[in-house]
């Protein structure tokens, strides 16, 4: 800190004392992220790459076992299946919300009263997960939920949401794209004002449709903020899983265990943070190329901004 | 003394407001404000339903059916809450860890934003790229090895040298705060902001014999105080919300819990049947006081979500 404060003394010295300053100072300041970057960034990601080719149970010292771990994943029918729904979830999501988000955008763009909207669309987004599981348990409730009282009075009958292997899935990914709906459309709605307006106005003075406007004009010119918002959705979905933690603890019969949900309770109720870690890191190459394979698919339609 | 709201609009540019691209005729209008207003209900439906279901006694929980809307509203559910679960205590815990988190993290965003923005050194690069590559790893990657890095942590908590014998780090509120002193994406939002800041004002402050510290204090932080702002509510609503690794953590150390938390934690006092009401009164207790402090300053909260998305 003492190279930090001014010196008092002559206008030479003190010349070379700001030069000095100015020469160390970004080091000083950068200093704690720099400790916190070996902490608990380096130190993690190479900890626990070693901790996939042992065996440990946190009680014992680790066992080196080569690639026994990625051996048995990459054999095991329950981490297919976790795989499986890993994907479901994630394409399901992303199915319904874009689509869902663009329209509401759209909608939005041309509304009033946008903070008001805004307000409500976004109230999930600030919401613990934990509630918004325990929220969407009551409504889903297959005999007094709110949800399946609706239907009824539509004359339809709701499934038993989350005790059915068939729907608890599909319940799952609805209340994700609940969740995510709002900042989506917020992000849509930001890349839809981001349009230059003489696209438009030239497209209307040569007499084109709006269909044809939307298709030609603004779905192109909205391809990165497309992307942004499904790599973005799609990295979040595949990696998180509290809200299924919660919601369906990855029931029933595992039919909404993703692989992350499996890769925690690997670790934290069996104890097996060898195993674990190798599926977390088989995970993390997944998403990474699933966004490369995204990023590509874009660029072919011309987009070269990401 | 440079004149800060210039500046200030120099960081920030004042959006143009939009008229809408299309004129829609009045029934297209009102077909959106209908359709608007569904999506709205739909969004509102699970509070709504929260805060209805609280007030509802265990009688008519357990009649069959159910009573939907609560005969006489048993506000008296909002005390019982607190006295049956040390609501209380999560609530302290909930702020401070929340309250210090988001300092420092402003702290370590403002000074490694700056030292990247402003300053010629080298290895800048390097670090920037870390920044922006460190965004890409997912949180599950660190949760395993980050969890034993606090139970090994050399002599904390009574572990020796070697970082055995001891508990680490895990009992106390270092374990909570530690793992998320630093924010990439807040280093980076910071970095933006003061890459615009002219270099002339901080060498007329050098000139006149302001140190480095004093530059940044003095003059920096009062021109991006609007993105600190929005930086700051981002991350206190994010980690009052945030869940997995605070679990993991009180699971081995109850005294950690938070508010959130604490109602997952007890959820098999609550699956009584009857008791349903108590959790809804308990979850609308830890969603109303962020959705509150979301509500009054929402125009800070948006503007950072969508600067940073559109400029990626």
């Amino acid at each position: 800190m003492a190279v930090l404060s001014s010196s008092r003394a002559g206008v030479k010295e003190k010349k070379a004392g700001w030069q000095r300053q100015k020469v160390l100072a970004p080091y000083l300041f950068l200093a704690p992220v720099i400790l916190f970057f070996i902490l608990f960034f380096f130190l993690p990601v190479v900890f626990s790459f070693y901790l996939t080719f042992t065996r440990w149970n946190p009680l014992s010292t680790p066992e080196f076992i080569g690639l026994e771990n990625y051996r048995f994943l990459l054999t095991d029918g329950q981490f297919y299946l976790t795989l499986r729904n890993t994907f479901y979830y994630a394409f399901g999501v992303l199915l319904v919300e874009l689509p869902l988000a663009l329209f509401l955008a759209f909608l939005f763009s041309v509304s009033r009263a946008k903070a008001f909207w805004r307000a409500i669309y976004w109230l999930p987004m600030v919401t613990n997960i934990a509630a918004i599981a325990y929220l969407w348990g009551f409504l889903l409730d297959g005999t007094y939920g709110l949800v399946n009282l609706g239907l009824a009075q539509l004359g339809l009958r709701g499934p038993q949401w989350l005790e059915d292997p068939n729907s608890a899935m599909i319940a799952v990914i609805l209340v994700t794209v609940w969740l995510g709906l709002g900042q989506s459309m917020l992000v849509f709605s930001a890349g839809l004002e981001g349009i230059d307006e003489t696209f438009y106005e030239a497209a209307k003075v040569d007499g084109a449709s709006t269909n044809r406007i939307f298709w030609g004009i603004t779905l192109p010119l909205l391809k990165p903020t497309l992307l942004f918002v499904s790599i973005t959705n799609f990295i979040g979905v595949m990696g998180s899983f509290a809200l299924i933690l919660v919601l369906t603890n990855g029931g029933p019969l595992q039919s909404t265990t993703t692989t992350s949900l499996l890769m925690y309770q690997t670790a934290f109720q069996d104890l097996r943070m060898g195993r674990a870690s190798a599926m977390a890191f088989i995970l993390f190459v997944l998403i990474f190329l699933v966004t490369l394979v995204q990023l590509r698919l874009f660029r072919r339609g011309g987009v070269e901004a990401y | 003394m440079v004149n800060r709201y210039a500046a200030k609009d120099f960081v920030q540019p004042k959006k143009i407001e939009r008229q809408p691209t299309f004129k829609l005729p009045p029934v297209a209008q009102l077909f959106v404000y209908v359709l608007l207003t569904i999506g709205a209900v739909i969004m509102l439906l699970p509070f709504v339903d929260m805060f209805i279901g609280a007030l509802r006694t265990p009688a008519e929980r357990l009649a069959r059916p159910p009573v939907y809307w609560p005969r006489t509203p048993n506000w008296d559910i909002y005390r019982e809450v607190f006295r049956a679960f040390p609501m209380g205590t999560w609530f302290v815990n909930s702020l401070f860890v929340t309250g210090t988190i988001t300092l420092l993290q402003l702290v370590t965003s403002v000074t490694a934003g700056f030292a990247l923005a402003k300053y010629q050194f080298r290895g800048r690069e390097f670090m920037f790229r870390i920044v922006l590559a460190a965004q890409m790893f997912p949180f599950f990657l660190f949760l395993i090895p980050t969890f034993f890095i606090m139970k090994f942590f050399p002599l904390a908590g009574g572990n020796n040298i070697l970082g055995l014998g001891g508990t680490g780090f895990l009992g106390s509120y270092a374990a909570l705060i530690l793992p998320f002193l630093v924010s990439w994406y807040g280093i980076f939002l910071m970095r933006q902001f003061m890459m615009s800041i002219p270099d002339d004002i901080l060498d007329a402050a050098r000139i006149d014999g302001c140190s480095e510290l004093r530059i940044l204090w003095n003059i920096v932080v009062p021109l991006v105080t609007p993105a600190l702002a929005t930086l700051g509510l981002f991350v206190f609503i994010y980690h009052w919300n945030e869940f997995i690794w605070t679990m993991t953590i009180a699971r081995t150390s109850p005294t950690l819990t938070t508010l959130p938390v604490g109602i997952y934690l007890s959820r098999s006092v609550f699956a009584t049947p009857g008791q349903e009401s108590l959790l809804q009164a308990a979850l609308a207790v830890s969603v109303v006081p962020v959705a509150v402090l979301f509500l009054a300053l929402q125009r800070f909260y948006v503007k950072g979500l969508t600067s940073g998305a559109v400029k990626g």
